[in-house]
């Protein structure tokens, strides 16, 4: 019970680190990014190669890969999503075209076969029974301290209340001054950074391989179907229903139905609730 | 040098166009209203002047152009708006609306909410409402407040009282009466309601199919009866 209590609450930090980026994206730019398991993919490899391959103190690797997501976010805004201006179902399919040709770079680059991440934080504690790595758990608190920095920059700074803005009404955020195209991009960074943090610690807690962009992208999407939508609060709380959902089906049931629940509670969501995708999308 | 200057203007959604050859030009501390029926292109040349149109032809603020800027640039150049559908920020309180408002002015936002809250006491006691559940006249006072909060030399107010009540219709024209009165501040707003127009504004024009047909002081048009029968219908 304590085991499953433990695992629930540190999976789920992950889930919500690894969603918030992506719901970030949605609500203010309106786009679902197909790609956003691509920064995972990007960061996770990119951190094994400066700090495995090249000996760089770990610290660095994670800032490095961090930078290189915000970047690559930065260079998708500018280069795709907004030339193909307002055309969703173009940036959606050119987005999946894209987290697929990720892999293949990867395989070409790394080669196929999985690779072990030694943990970012090694060490394990053990809580009434449950077994603590402090990798997950840092993956863990990282990602409360970061959502609960976002939720504090949007409600309390003008730059975050811009953002928000900008989810809610463009015009209106452009009438009053605040530049669309450039709370934009900020969110691109913002996301591609938050996507590569994840990667790290995702794939420090699985596997780093190259088509490890999928999962994450079903636990995102899961996340602005269930009902997050962007908003912060809602994506931790989304966040932490399928986490647990996940260590109680994976514990107690079978752990080949890892993901399983995930993916049919995205389906009986969209049949009960169809507008679940385009209800209120706001940070 | 007036302060804002309309020179042979044209405006295209695509192919179509909204405008011909508008040119107009506002005096600082004016009160001009656009006056003209449904589709005469009233909210097409507000939202010209505010960068959210592809036009041909000139905008000047105090005589620098505003042509091909983003509009962001347009409201930090000093030009506030109230647009036709408020486009407000509906999962924010009131007071958040009122603050991203100030995005590009912040050096006064203590003074500028004390004159929005002073002008409109409804959003103070409301400030932490959502507009979402507001009614039409509040919204369009926060529409006109958080215009406010971005500073401007020349505020833009696009139909300001349709679908309102009496009474807040009354709230609201004297809101930007006294607003031209105490501080000065030039307005041009767009009008159906042509008593009105006559009764808050200084300088008239009227729009027609996307052009400026009759232009004049607001004492002139009154008395010339055939213009009256001609544009207003009564
Ligand atoms: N986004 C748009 N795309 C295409 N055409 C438009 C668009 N907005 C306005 N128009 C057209 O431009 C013309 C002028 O419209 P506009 O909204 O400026 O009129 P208006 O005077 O504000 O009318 P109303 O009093 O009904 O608000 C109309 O023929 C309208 O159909
Ligand atoms: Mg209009």
């Amino acid at each position: 019970m304590t085991q499953i209590l433990i695992q629930g609450f540190l999976l789920s930090g992950l889930y919500a680190l690894i969603a918030v980026g992506f719901t970030l994206i949605f609500s203010v730019g309106r786009v679902l990014n197909l790609a956003y398991g691509a920064y995972l993919v990007i960061g996770g490899y990119a951190y094994f190669w400066l700090s495995q391959t090249l000996g760089m103190p770990k610290i660095v690797g994670v800032l490095l890969a961090i930078v290189l997501g915000a970047v690559i976010g930065i260079s998708k805004y500018r280069l795709i999503v907004k030339p193909l201006k307002g055309d969703h179902v173009a940036v959606e399919i050119s987005t999946l075209i894209l987290a697929v040709v990720v892999q293949a770079g990867i395989v070409l680059l790394f080669g196929d076969a999985s690779k072990i991440l030694h943990p970012i934080v090694s060490g394990v504690s053990r809580v009434g029974g449950a077994t603590v790595t402090y990798n997950i758990l840092t993956a863990a608190v990282v990602s409360w301290v970061i959502l609960i920095g976002l939720y504090l920059f949007v409600r309390f700074t003008h730059l975050g209340r811009a953002l928000e803005a900008v989810s809610m009404d463009v015009k209106g955020a452009a009438i009053s001054g605040v530049d669309p195209d450039q709370m934009n991009q900020l969110t691109w960074a913002i996301s591609g950074a938050l996507g590569a943090l994840a990667g790290v610690f995702f794939a420090s807690y699985t596997q780093l391989y190259p088509g490890m962009w999928v999962t994450p992208l079903i636990i995102a999407v899961a996340v602005v179907i269930v009902g997050g939508i962007g908003s912060i609060l809602g994506t931790l709380l989304v966040a932490h229903i399928i986490g647990f959902m996940e260590v109680i089906s994976t514990s107690l049931i079978a752990a080949e139905l890892r993901g399983v629940f995930t993916m049919l509670l995205i389906i009986v969501v969209l049949i009960i609730r169809p507008k679940g995708l385009f209800g209120r999308a706001e940070l | 040098m007036a302060l804002l200057d309309i020179d042979k203007l044209s405006a295209f959604y695509g192919k179509a166009q909204a405008l011909q050859d508008v040119s107009l030009s506002i005096a600082e501390g004016d009160i001009v209203a656009l006056i003209g029926t449904n589709g005469a292109g009233k909210s097409t040349l507000l939202d010209s002047i505010m960068g959210q149109v592809t036009v041909s032809g000139d905008i000047r603020l105090k005589g620098e152009s505003l042509v091909g800027k983003p509009t962001s640039k347009i409201v930090a150049a000093g030009v506030g708006y109230a647009p036709e559908r408020a486009n407000l920020f509906a999962h924010m309180s009131v007071r958040n609306n009122l603050l991203v408002g100030a995005y590009t002015a912040r050096d006064n936002i203590a003074d500028n909410l004390s004159r929005v809250e002073n002008l409109f006491p409804v959003l103070a006691e409301r400030a932490g409402q959502e507009t979402s559940t507001q009614s039409g006249g509040e919204r369009q006072m926060v529409s006109i407040g958080r215009a406010l909060m971005t500073n401007p030399s020349i505020l833009l107010v696009d139909e300001p009282t349709i679908g309102l009540a009496p009474k807040v219709f009354n709230d609201i024209a004297e809101a930007l009466r006294r607003l031209n009165a105490e501080t000065g501040l030039t307005i041009l707003i767009t009008e159906q309601n042509v008593n009105f127009a006559l009764t808050l504004a200084r300088h008239i024009h009227v729009m027609e199919t996307g052009r400026i047909r009759v232009s004049g002081t607001a004492d002139e048009l009154r008395e010339d009866a055939a213009l009256a029968e001609a544009y207003f219908g009564h």
